[in-house]
């Protein structure tokens, strides 16, 4: 199977265009241990074609930066791993190469919905690989100890279930909290988006010439967090990356803490994953990570070829799954390739529900907006005030609505 | 092939060659450096495009539009300001002290440690002992009976506890000069004054002091532009939150430059930056030494 495959990729490479010059390099933020099944494939690819690739690990915290000054320096990899929302920076300055016709087909062929989270301005930069959810995570012996046997289907609930599974020390500190956001930008902004999205709201209009921050969607998303911290029912001395300590009873949170939440807890045999509790028309947020090539690379070529086959039938082992859907699967994160999908069969009980919030089309991909970074930094800021009491949510909203238009009014 | 009678030039062109590493290690590494950052004051650029000329506009947009930079130099201000009004003193108090002690290299040591430690690891040591909920700071407190601190989640906390901790980390280095400086007092000044009936602290006050303000006056100002331009310990341990409580305008430049990707405004933040740091240093420095005269 793989290899007819890789005969037809070949073809479609110019003419003694492999093994030329040195190794493709790509560069990723996965560990070696992570990326082990990767690297194994790299080798493979090298006997078969001849062409050799390196890869490059860098934090995922410091990936930007590095390969952005890398590409000052002329030492920018090949081939990206982004982070979708920086995607939009990177094709408005001409970083990235459009994909030959053959990979952007097989994109929107096997990946659905999800190429948009590779797609800017209605372009295709590349394949997704990594796709996160976030959904409800309980901690159900929590839950139960409190008298709740299932989690919390609205808002309301919530507030109730994790009010009753709240304790304080002498304190008077949360001991063990009902519910917590994650301490980093990201961990108010995202619940935020899928409260709001739940709502009914969108975070901008189309093309991105204006911010929706202050319509009322968005500040009753941003009261239903700040009643949490008002009930007492946490603080920001709570971090919910603590949840697998045991001390937390839920989280709105993505389906990759899905390993630490395993080694903390022992297992998974306690912990329900649920839909956003918002009633029966809930949504969700979903991003994704994208493999793309840099324009300026001598062998965009060789490189779309390289990206296509790690994500591909020709990479896949006995199991069918391809070489980034193992790397992906031992990690415990989500792709949206339907071929690996089906190849992997059901899922286990954790990843199955953000399997179907995908499948449902319950979740809404994390905006491509230009300066994403910035702008959530400026959200994170804005919420934490209305958590902390500091601020009415409306105020906030209406200051932080203002403050995203300016840097809108910048490029679009 | 000198004229006759011209004054003699000792070592002709020599000089200027053995001082031309120092010439081109300063020009590579700062003239040219800091000519380009100049430049990028006045443009708009991310490192992924080319730098596009917009004159005075980042200056324009800091001063008059952006709220958030000058409450980062509000920040700046408390933070350098905290540092020397309490290390500074806090480091001439040890130094007087360990003066007159026994094992005083010791102790000088000692005090010194943090200095050769890494900022990240101090961070994370610090984090976990001012640790709101698990810290042994509010652990200990809980043992009195007390609720403890929100060290790092109450605004003005998080400001107190980054001060507390650089306090901490530069009181060793500050001493270490305090040190030397009180050593090269004349001893016989003590002994005459002991003689008198003065006590230490007047020893320290009418003798010490006055002796070492060189060195009081190197102290302070080296603190306090270390201070305005100090952000190490503040990314690693708080990050600039909670809420932009302890974002100093070095932080803010940073993120500005390097997240948000915006050079040439991060550029003409460390320009006035650079700006206000300047005139401070030099209205201490005149301050100091009218004290002195």
């Amino acid at each position: 199977m793989r290899r007819p495959i890789l005969a037809a990729l070949l073809a479609t490479a110019p003419a003694g265009a492999f093994a030329q010059g040195g190794p493709l390099t790509l560069a990723m933020h996965y560990n070696q241990e992570q990326a082990a099944p990767l690297l194994a494939c790299l080798d493979i690819y090298e006997d078969e074609t001849g062409q050799a690739a390196e890869y490059r690990q860098i934090s995922y915290g410091d990936y930007l930066q590095t390969v952005l000054t890398g590409r000052i320096g002329g030492t920018q990899p090949d081939i990206y791993h982004l982070y979708s929302i920086w995607g939009a920076q990177m094709a408005e300055n001409g970083v990235l190469a459009e994909p030959p016709e053959e990979v952007a087909d097989f994109v929107r062929e096997t990946y659905g919905e999800t190429a948009e989270a590779a797609t800017i301005d209605g372009t295709l930069y590349g394949v997704p690989t990594e796709v996160s959810v976030y959904m409800l995570v309980s901690n159900m012996a929590l839950l139960r100890e409190a008298g709740y046997d299932s989690p919390p289907a609205t808002w309301e609930e919530l507030r109730e279930v994790a009010d009753a599974i709240t304790t304080r020390n002498d304190q008077g500190r949360i001991e063990t909290a009902g519910f917590a956001f994650a301490d980093s930008a990201a961990g108010s902004v995202h619940p935020f988006y899928a409260l709001l999205a739940s709502r009914g709201g969108e975070v901008y209009s189309d093309g991105f010439s204006e911010a929706n921050l202050d319509s009322p969607e968005a500040a009753a998303a941003v009261r239903d967090m700040a009643g949490l911290v008002e009930d007492g029912i946490t603080d920001k001395s709570v971090d919910g990356f603590d949840f697998p300590a045991g001390g937390i009873g839920m989280i709105v949170m993505a389906n990759w803490m899905k390993s630490s939440i395993q080694e903390g807890l022992g297992s998974l045999d306690d912990v329900a994953v649920t839909p956003i509790p918002a009633g029966e028309g809930w949504r969700t947020l979903s991003y994704a990570f994208f493999m793309g090539v840099d324009s300026q690379s001598e062998r965009q070529d060789d490189a779309w070829a390289l990206v296509r086959w790690l994500n591909s039938d020709a990479s896949a082992d006995e199991s069918g799954v391809s070489c980034m859907g193992r790397v992906l699967s031992g990690i415990g994160a989500l792709t949206a390739n339907a071929s690996d999908n089906a190849a992997m069969g059901e899922a286990d009980a954790f990843t199955q529900p953000f399997l179907d919030a995908l499948a449902e089309g319950r979740a809404t991909g994390q905006p491509n907006v230009m300066q994403a970074a910035e702008i959530e930094g400026m959200m994170a800021e804005a919420i934490d005030t209305v958590l902390a009491g500091d601020a009415e949510a409306e105020a906030a909203l209406e200051d932080l609505d203002g403050r995203v238009e300016d840097i809108l009014f910048e490029f679009y | 092939m000198r004229r006759r009678g011209a004054p003699a030039r000792p070592g002709g062109s020599a000089p200027y060659w053995f001082l031309a590493p120092v010439f081109l290690f300063t020009g590579a590494f700062l003239v040219l450096p800091l000519g380009f950052s100049v430049w990028l004051a006045f443009t708009r650029w991310n490192p992924l495009s080319e730098p596009r000329w917009v004159g005075t506009r980042q200056f324009e947009f800091l001063l008059t539009r952006d709220d958030a930079f000058w409450g980062t130099l509000g920040n700046t201000f408390v933070f350098a300001g905290a540092l020397v009004v309490i290390g500074v003193p806090l480091a001439l108090g040890l130094a007087f002290v360990f003066s007159r002690a026994r094992g005083k290299a010791a102790w000088r040591a000692i005090y010194y440690l943090p200095q050769i430690t890494s900022f990240v690891a101090i961070a994370y040591i610090w984090q976990f002992v001012l640790d709101d909920r698990y810290g042994l700071a509010n652990r200990l407190l809980g043992l009195a009976g007390l609720r403890g601190f929100d060290w790092l989640s109450d605004p003005t906390m998080a400001m107190v506890s980054i001060v507390l901790v650089m306090v901490w980390y530069d009181v060793g280095r500050n001493m270490v000069v305090f040190s030397a400086a009180i050593e090269g007092v004349p001893k016989d000044l003590y002994e005459a004054a002991e003689l008198d009936g003065a006590g230490a602290w007047l020893q320290f006050s009418r003798i010490t002091v006055p002796i070492i303000r060189p060195a009081v006056v190197f102290v302070t100002v080296t603190s306090f532009i270390g201070g305005m331009g100090f952000f190490a310990l503040i990314l690693a341990m708080t990050k600039g939150g909670p809420r932009g409580a302890t974002e100093v305008t070095a932080l803010y430049l940073y993120e500005m430059a390097f997240q948000d990707l915006r050079m040439g405004r991060a550029s003409a933040g460390a320009l006035i930056l650079f700006a206000i740091i300047a005139v401070l240093t030099v209205l201490q420095f005149r301050l100091l030494r009218e004290r002195r005269g």
